[in-house]
């Protein structure tokens, strides 16, 4: 069965970006390079002192095996609400002051940005927290997929939850795949 | 785009996508949610086994709970114009 991604997929993508924006919380899904210093300026605050700024970039190799290229796909609209989700409860737990969140979608160049998340807050032990608990819950939750392809060889659909080798559609059910967190 | 009428639509992502050859189609409505993933198996034989015993379902952007005899949502029924999709294992980061 001819079920494997072939190497010219192409993922559905949004022409443009799409994201959800209040005074404190922007959420956004982007065909177009990441842009971090849009993502600091948009938490920086007269009221914050602490700023952090997690940049994800794709890696070049899976279990050692090499990668060649990555391509992002997402279910945008139900993705949009749910990193605003996630970013509305994390500003409120940790009292942020400001949260961004933004995720590449199409073709993503190995070792170019893939996601950015920025957090301010009055001191610096809350934004340490909650970014690292932004970025966790979006990797958990986000309605967005990761196609890998390896050298020489077809994509595979990454899921997190595995952290192992993901999911290659065609073969038959892995086997003795460990329920872990790929971090 | 909404769906034609008597049907619904239903989106396929990642690994669905890849094993159906589609992001998305149009099916009959309205249908017991919970016959879904039969009706699926007979117009794709294996998916159940490769695809879907790994995913999620939503409904309208909202998810579905529809496994087993004692789901909340055993009695849901997919109306015409509904939007159903099929979410596998997600993979941002």
């Amino acid at each position: 069965m001819a079920t494997t991604e072939p190497v010219t997929y192409t993922p559905d993508l949004p022409p443009s970006p799409v994201s959800r924006t209040t005074p404190t919380i922007h959420v956004e899904l982007t065909p177009h390079s990441l842009n971090s210093i849009s993502a600091t300026t948009f938490v920086r605050s007269p009221s914050a002192g602490a700023t952090v700024l997690f940049i994800g970039t794709t890696r070049d190799t899976f279990n050692n095996l090499p990668v060649s290229s990555l391509a992002y796909t997402s279910y945008t609209a139900l993705a949009i609400a749910t990193l605003y989700l996630i970013a509305e409860s994390v500003l409120s737990k940790h009292e942020l002051t400001k949260i961004a969140i933004i995720h590449k979608l199409g073709e993503c160049p190995i070792g170019e940005e893939s996601i950015l998340i920025a957090v301010s807050s009055p001191h610096r032990q809350a934004a340490w927290k909650a970014g690292e608990e932004a970025l966790e819950e979006t990797k958990k939750r986000a309605e967005i997929w990761k196609l890998e392809r390896f050298e020489g060889g077809e994509g595979i659909w990454r899921a997190n939850r595995d952290g192992a080798v993901g999911v290659r559609v065609g073969e038959d059910e892995k086997k003795g795949v460990e329920e872990k967190n790929d971090v | 785009m909404a769906p034609a009428k008597g049907h619904f639509s239903i989106l396929y992502f990642a690994a669905a996508a890849t094993f159906t050859g589609r992001s998305s189609e149009e099916l009959p409505a309205p249908v017991k949610a919970r016959s879904l993933f039969a009706q699926l198996e007979d117009r794709y034989p294996g998916i159940t086994a490769k695809v879907l015993s790994s995913c999620a379902v939503t409904m309208n952007l909202e998810y579905i709970d529809i496994d087993g005899d004692d789901a909340p949502q055993w009695d849901l029924v997919i109306q015409e114009g509904d939007e159903v999709a099929i979410i596998p294992p997600v993979s941002s980061g």
